[in-house]
């Protein structure tokens, strides 16, 4: 099962590295004029061009970039005329950096606020963690982001602003530059998650398991850490899987507000410059991150399952 | 009259016939100080010439600079626009790249925010009789950061670079129809000349800062600037990171006075909105340009100082005169009376501009005539334009732009304008990649639409603002507008070195566009730099060019 998962995943991103090309030729203008200007000389347009190879046509020049890129070669950035792949490595392990505090942070947090409330379900605590986390979900990026600097880095200036540090920086300055800009995704994911936990763990805390388990005479703690929460979180653990994709790559206003090279801005920006290689490398490199997190998902869920064990065994 | 000092007569005798000529306008009134100091400077003459006419005269205003309050040995922590792609002189046309070069790189002269060019690698320039030739002296005794000195061979092998169409070099667009592969000759190894395809009085700024690919390189550059990033500056390359920041530290071998500040350090963002957040945190010192439209937060702020530098950027509001509704010059002239440039200036710069008057000549130009009437408001006056155009009626039009800075709300302020005098205007507004599109007839919405507003930069003197986007010829002449007394006139403005020549010339240049109006030049805005109030000495080109070299910090 696992590995017709794969082959139907490398499948994906085949269509999608063609699906990103194709729609790449639809975007206007050229490389030559974005990185000369709109006002450039044609001559020294059509020169640029040549040089960097982005006037051969589309089918040669996709074939080329496939054809390195399945042996590990990224290919060169038409902008900074350099390999692609330092400039990948660096933003998607930024990205991870970001990604990981943030889910270190709200994956906890929403998940035990999500229980909690279930557990005191009526209760101003219940209402505070469903209408307060819902409404937090719905604040832009770029609002929450903004508030967060100017209270926690302007006003009271606890935090640094930046997410960037310079090279060689400890983890602990690492981990300190990254709390500030991981808030803003903890504002927009915890709401949701803790809704998806509360809903889990009201339908275990119904269900007829539960009850067997307290009528058996089972301590109440036992009831919930073995019986409500394995059941409850199953569904939490595809959502929170199925949001790695964003946390990655989907972070272009984080990244731009908190000065952060990740993956996200870097893709856009060469998506700006019709930076082929290294548009097309950029989104490969998230799809790939979803295709896997959506199977380890589903391989967890499965483990985690035993009707699913079971069902898979049949 | 002004009074000549008996020194300066004696100097007199030296000077060549161009120099006093320049002598005689300023005695005779005809040129401020400014003035002086920009023809004086245009023409190579000597700066000690020069301060003797003006009395206590600072020629390079680095003693005004260095005389501001504060600690020297500094890091100066600077928040940047991040360059767009390889720092690479040849190609770079991105304000970020533009600031890197500036850091490390050097030009033969140094277009300065007042417009007077003052000598930068070369010591003087002087012209021929007709001004098609140009002879630089160089300066001696300048270093490269790699140990190389610099001399004819080295400007030589720069100009011949960004001149060769093959190079795809971004000065083409400026050297095209001014200087042509293998124009500039060394002389000896201090001298070089630059023999041009026509006759040029403003050729100086063509290889001054002004036109920001022309930094002096070592003849055997590779085209690997990034490596390095040796220039002769004031300033080292201590670490680059694309896309992330970049360091210098002090030039111990500069040629001129030493930087002021031990290091710089350049942190790259790519919106306005977290620079200033982090010049407000106190993370950064400089903020190398804001907007006013982003700027709001900081323009009044009393921990923040703002560096205007007049300039010539400006919109051009172009009306296709091959498209029967704009065919008729009355239908121009009345919807450029539609417009309150006044209150344009003050609605989206907050004052920090000045109004256009429908030519390139902005008022920031010495040889802009300023005596030409301004054209205002007069909604009565215009609707007796259309109505004598057959045009009383009013009629619909799309007015295609870009969405770039302040140019979708100027397209807004347009569209209510015209409302009064019965045009319908319908706006589309694109992404800059769609409006520019190849940039050729036929595939650009920005040279094929019927009305469109594009932006313009910063040029220290109109040349170019002349000639592509209003010759007959010209390549970026979205109005279609084809003129032969215009194309004469610039041809004349072009060949003349005398500024008063110039300004005469500029006279009918002016009165012959405010008559015709194939475009709209509504303004003309301000640079902005902006500072932490501790800093001083930060100075600045109005093309994004930053000069850190004489900065403190209190």
């Amino acid at each position: 099962m696992v590995g017709r998962r794969l082959a139907l995943s490398l499948l994906t991103l085949l269509l999608l590295s063609i699906v990103v090309f194709a729609g790449a030729q639809l975007l206007p203008g050229d490389v030559g004029r974005a990185i000369l200007g709109p006002l450039a000389d044609p001559a020294a347009v059509a020169s640029l061009n040549h040089q960097l190879g982005a006037d051969r046509p589309m089918v040669v020049m996709y074939a080329d970039w496939i054809g390195h890129f399945v042996i590990g070669d990224m290919g060169q950035s038409y902008q900074f005329r350099s390999p692609v792949a330092p400039f990948i490595g660096n933003a998607l392990l930024n990205s991870l950096k970001l990604a990981a505090v943030a889910f270190v942070i709200v994956v906890p947090l929403s998940i035990g606020a999500g229980v909690w409330a279930a557990m005191r379900v009526g209760t101003w605590i219940d209402r505070a963690v469903s209408v307060g986390g819902l409404s937090l979900t719905v604040i832009p990026e770029f609002v929450s982001s903004i508030l967060l600097i100017l209270v926690l880095g302007v006003w009271l200036r606890w935090l640094p602003i930046s997410a960037a540090t310079r090279a060689g920086s400890s983890f602990g300055v690492q981990l300190q530059h990254l709390i500030l800009p991981s808030l803003p995704l903890v504002v927009v994911l915890f709401g949701y998650i803790a809704r998806m936990a509360r809903a889990g763990t009201l339908e275990a805390l119904d269900a007829d398991y539960t009850r067997t388990a307290v009528l058996k005479g089972l301590p109440h703690r036992t009831v919930i850490f073995r019986h409500v929460l394995r059941n409850a979180l199953l569904p939490t653990i595809t959502v929170v899987a199925t949001q790695l994709g964003y946390m990655i790559g989907g972070l272009v206003v984080v990244e731009s507000l908190f000065r952060y090279q990740g993956i996200g801005s870097l893709i856009l920006a060469a998506a700006r410059g019709k930076d082929f290689p290294m548009m097309e490398a950029g989104i490969l490199t998230v799809g790939a991150i979803v295709v896997l997190t959506t199977l380890v998902a589903d391989v967890l869920y499965t483990v985690l399952d035993p009707r699913l064990r079971a069902g898979g065994g049949r | 009259m002004i009074r000549i000092p008996r020194l300066v007569d004696q100097m007199r005798r030296d000077a060549s016939d161009l120099d006093n000529h320049v002598i005689d306008e300023f005695a005779a009134g005809r040129l401020d100080r400014r003035g002086l100091l920009r023809e004086g400077a245009r023409f190579g003459m000597a700066m000690p010439l020069l301060g003797g006419l003006l009395g206590t005269l600072d020629p390079f205003g680095i003693g005004v600079a260095r005389a501001q309050a504060g600690k020297a040995d500094a890091t100066i922590r600077v928040a940047a626009t991040v360059p767009s792609g390889a720092i690479e002189p040849v190609t770079v046309a991105n304000t970020g790249g533009i600031v890197m070069l500036a850091q490390v790189g050097e030009f033969l002269a140094v277009d300065g925010p007042d417009l007077v060019l003052r000598p930068g690698l070369a010591l003087s320039w002087k012209p021929n009789e007709d001004g098609s030739v140009w002879t630089f002296k160089l300066r001696p005794g300048v270093k490269f950061h790699s140990g190389k000195t610099m001399n004819a061979d080295d400007v030589v092998a720069t100009m011949d670079r960004l001149s060769n169409p093959k190079n795809g070099s971004n000065a083409l667009s400026a050297f095209r129809g001014v200087l042509s592969l293998g124009g500039a000759k060394k002389i000896d190894d201090l001298t070089v000349e630059f023999h041009l395809d026509a006759p040029n009085g403003n050729f100086p700024y063509y290889v001054s800062s002004d036109n920001y690919n022309a930094i002096i390189l070592q003849a055997d550059y590779a085209g690997d600037f990034e490596k390095t990033f040796n220039g002769t500056g004031p300033f080292k390359l201590e670490k680059y990171t694309a896309k992330v920041g970049a360091s210098f530290v002090r030039n111990p071998d500069y040629w001129g006075s030493k930087a002021l500040p031990a290091r710089t350090e350049f942190s790259f963002f790519t919106d306005l909105q977290p620079q200033i957040l982090a010049l407000q945190g106190g993370q950064v010192d400089v903020l190398g340009q804001i907007s006013v439209q982003g700027g709001q937060g900081i323009l009044n702020d009393p921990d923040v100082k703002i560096l205007k530098i007049r300039a010539s950027t400006h919109r051009q509001l172009h009306m296709n005169i091959t498209q029967p509704k704009f065919a008729d010059k009355r239908v121009r002239q009345a919807i450029a009376m539609t417009l309150d440039r006044v209150g344009l200036v003050a609605g989206l710069f907050r004052g920090l501009g000045e109004q256009g008057n429908d030519s390139p000549f902005a008022p920031v130009f010495p040889s802009t005539d300023l005596s030409v009437p301004q054209r205002k408001k007069d909604i009565a006056k215009a609707k007796e334009l259309m109505a004598a155009a057959g045009a009383g009626g009013g009629f619909e039009a799309t007015l295609t732009t870009e969405r770039y800075q302040e140019i979708p709300d100027y397209a807004v302020l347009v569209q209510n304008a015209v409302a009064e005098i019965g045009i319908k205007l319908n706006l589309k507004i694109e992404d800059q990649g769609a409006y520019y599109g190849s940039a050729h007839p036929g595939t650009s919405d920005w040279l094929d639409s019927e009305m469109g507003i594009t932006d313009y930069g910063h040029r220290g003197v109109p040349n170019v603002l002349l000639a592509a986007p209003l010759l007959s010829t010209g390549s970026w002449n979205s109005a279609h507008f084809k003129n032969p007394t215009y194309d004469k006139l610039v041809g004349q403005y072009v060949a003349a070195t005398d500024l008063q020549v110039q300004r005469g010339i500029a006279h009918d240049i002016q009165t012959l566009l405010l008559d015709e109006t194939p475009v709209i030049f509504a303004y003309f805005y301000n640079y902005l730099v902006a500072t932490s109030a501790a800093v001083s000495g930060v100075q600045s080109s109005a093309i994004s060019q930053l000069y850190l070299q004489n900065a403190t910090i209190s």
